[in-house]
């Protein structure tokens, strides 16, 4: 039964085995690959918050532990003590000022929310009338039931994820400072382990384009939180100088929504103008805290005077990049993503500009070619 | 001693250390031993199979290669793909130094004829390290300024030589 073409049944039989055998184990294998991946998300779920804050902070602690190190002090003793030098001056400032007064504040904040959110509708409500008035075609839209629908859903949010986000700060508490001490130690150890598994002929590229996005990204990160930090001292400063109420609030929602560039100023002034509406009316503070915001804090302090001092050293992105990095980084993380988007899209440029450089070592073809691309 | 006991107790330990190899290059003659331990964690040791191209003519250099063990012929290639050798290096010498200091095309290639060792400086690591240790950063400088010194006088050297030996020639076949 042996033709030239046909096969043997032996040799069916074996194909059929084999043809087998491969998909089962293929299909083990995805399995296994699909729980084992499965078992990674759940074990890592709660570590890249974390993760993401220490890179930060050790980020920003670098400069102060080099400092410290010299020829006395190694670097882990360095380390502790900048860890101390935080630690009592946090210590000192609990002390001076207070622990803060979280219930009462809680309190304040539950009775005040929906006369603020009410206001803002009001105001809104007023607004709606006057655009019909101009715009006609303007469908009635009850803008003023979502808006209390989706205050009243946040407020009960915030009350009820209060203790649950304490206990995330709890561990980030605890977590925090450990990795913290760990990158700071050993980073160039694990960078340089992680570095020298590059091929041979790749290496030299792999290595300058680490060091130009290192030393780019610590100044970005340095630069982005010391500049939020600037805006929010800035806002409180001005804030304090009226009765508005929540001002150290405030002045810390103007900071961290700096982090996200064009978009976050704008939202970050949105619940101090509301507050001053509600609370002062449309008077003289008003206005000044409409100066703060914008002339003071946005114009002034931060274009004028923080962005060329601290970030124009770090190459720039297009504005259009930026706006997109920003909506992507929204879309996949929110708030946390608009933050970080930014960074990682000038770590891509950065690699691009740095790889063009290096096309020659890219190009496997090189040998046959002179300097100049002419065929050998 | 007994020469068995030699070898387990002397030989093996330090002489077989990346400070050793280090402290025998003539460049790093002048360093003490911590300053020895802190070059050894800014170098990179790297392996070649034989026959592997380190880098190509061309090239973006980023660093220079001392040959911890190993050989290295370094050679350049013509318009017509002919190769012409310029140099066969064995374990001690270094090449590439002149990206070591700023990022220039490299003017030659290198490639490994047996399997090497390669101890790689780079410039990144040593632009760290003059900003953050500057004291052993000028000495590993000034050694390197020391050797390189060295090459470029005898080159001038070199050099006179050839020009009254053309001068010569050109006057020999005036002459004639």
């Amino acid at each position: 039964m042996l033709s030239q073409n046909n096969m043997s049944r032996a040799q069916v039989a074996v194909l059929y085995l084999i043809l087998t055998t491969a998909i089962a184990s293929g299909i083990a294998i995805y399995s296994s690959a699909s729980t084992i991946t499965a078992l990674l998300k759940t074990a890592t779920a709660g570590l890249f918050l974390p993760l993401l804050i220490s890179l930060i902070v050790s980020f920003l602690l670098d400069p102060l532990v080099y400092f410290f190190e010299g020829n006395k002090i190694n670097r882990t003793l360095s380390i502790f003590i900048v860890y101390l030098l935080i630690f009592s001056f946090v210590g000192l400032l609990l002390f001076i000022i207070g622990p803060p007064n979280w219930k009462g504040m809680a309190q304040a904040l539950k009775a005040d929310f929906p006369r603020y959110i009410e206001q803002a509708i009001e105001f809104l409500n007023r607004l709606l009338v006057v655009a019909q008035e101009h715009f006609p075609f303007i469908v009635h839209y009850d803008i003023a039931e979502r808006i209390s629908s989706a205050s009243q859903s946040f407020l009960g949010m915030i009350l009820k994820e209060t203790p649950r986000s304490a206990m995330r700060i709890g561990s980030l508490l605890l977590l925090v400072p450990l990795f913290t001490f760990f990158f700071l130690r050993d980073s160039r150890r694990i960078v340089r382990s992680l570095i020298s598994l590059t091929p041979n002929r790749y290496f030299e590229m792999v290595l300058d384009i680490y060091a130009t996005v290192s030393w780019q990204l610590s100044h970005f990160i340095r630069g982005r939180v010391l500049e939020a930090l600037i805006v929010g001292l800035v806002v409180w400063v001005g804030l304090s100088l009226t009765d508005i109420r929540y001002a150290p609030i405030l002045a810390v929602v103007a900071g961290a929504s700096n982090l996200i560039p064009y978009i976050g100023p704008i939202v970050g002034m949105i619940p101090g103008l509301v507050i001053a509406l509600a609370d002062l009316g449309m008077g003289g503070e008003f206005w000044w805290i409409l100066c703060v915001y914008l002339l003071i804090a946005q114009i002034l302090v931060d274009n004028f005077i923080l962005i060329p001092i601290l970030i124009s050293k770090v190459s720039n992105l297009h504005p259009l990049w930026v706006i997109l990095a920003i909506v992507m980084g929204g879309k996949l993380y929110g708030i946390l993503g608009m933050i970080i988007g930014v960074p990682i899209a000038s770590i891509i440029n950065i690699v691009i500009i740095a790889t063009r450089q290096h096309r020659k070592t890219f190009n496997p073809y090189q040998r046959y070619f002179t300097t100049r691309g002419k065929l050998l | 001693m007994n020469p068995f006991w030699d070898n387990i107790f002397r030989r093996s330990g330090y002489e077989q250390t990346l400070t050793y190899f280090l402290s025998t290059m003539p460049m790093f003659k002048m360093l003490n031993k911590r300053e020895l331990t802190f070059l050894e964690n800014i170098v990179h040791v790297r392996n070649y199979e034989a026959d592997e191209i380190v880098f190509n003519e061309g090239d973006i250099g980023s660093g220079m290669y001392s040959i911890r063990s190993g050989q290295v012929q370094i050679y350049n290639l013509d318009d017509q793909g002919q190769e012409t050798e310029q140099a066969i290096l064995n374990p001690g010498d270094f090449f590439g130094e002149i990206a070591l200091t700023a990022s220039r095309p490299r003017c030659a290639s290198a490639r490994t004829t047996e399997p090497t060792v390669l101890v790689g400086l780079f410039r990144s690591d040593m632009m760290e390290a003059v900003r953050r240790h500057p004291a052993p950063s000028a000495k590993i400088m000034l050694g390197l300024n020391r050797v390189i010194s060295d090459r470029l006088l005898q080159c001038s050297l070199e050099l006179t030589k050839l020009k009254t030996q053309l001068n010569d020639n050109r006057e020999q076949l005036t002459d004639a």
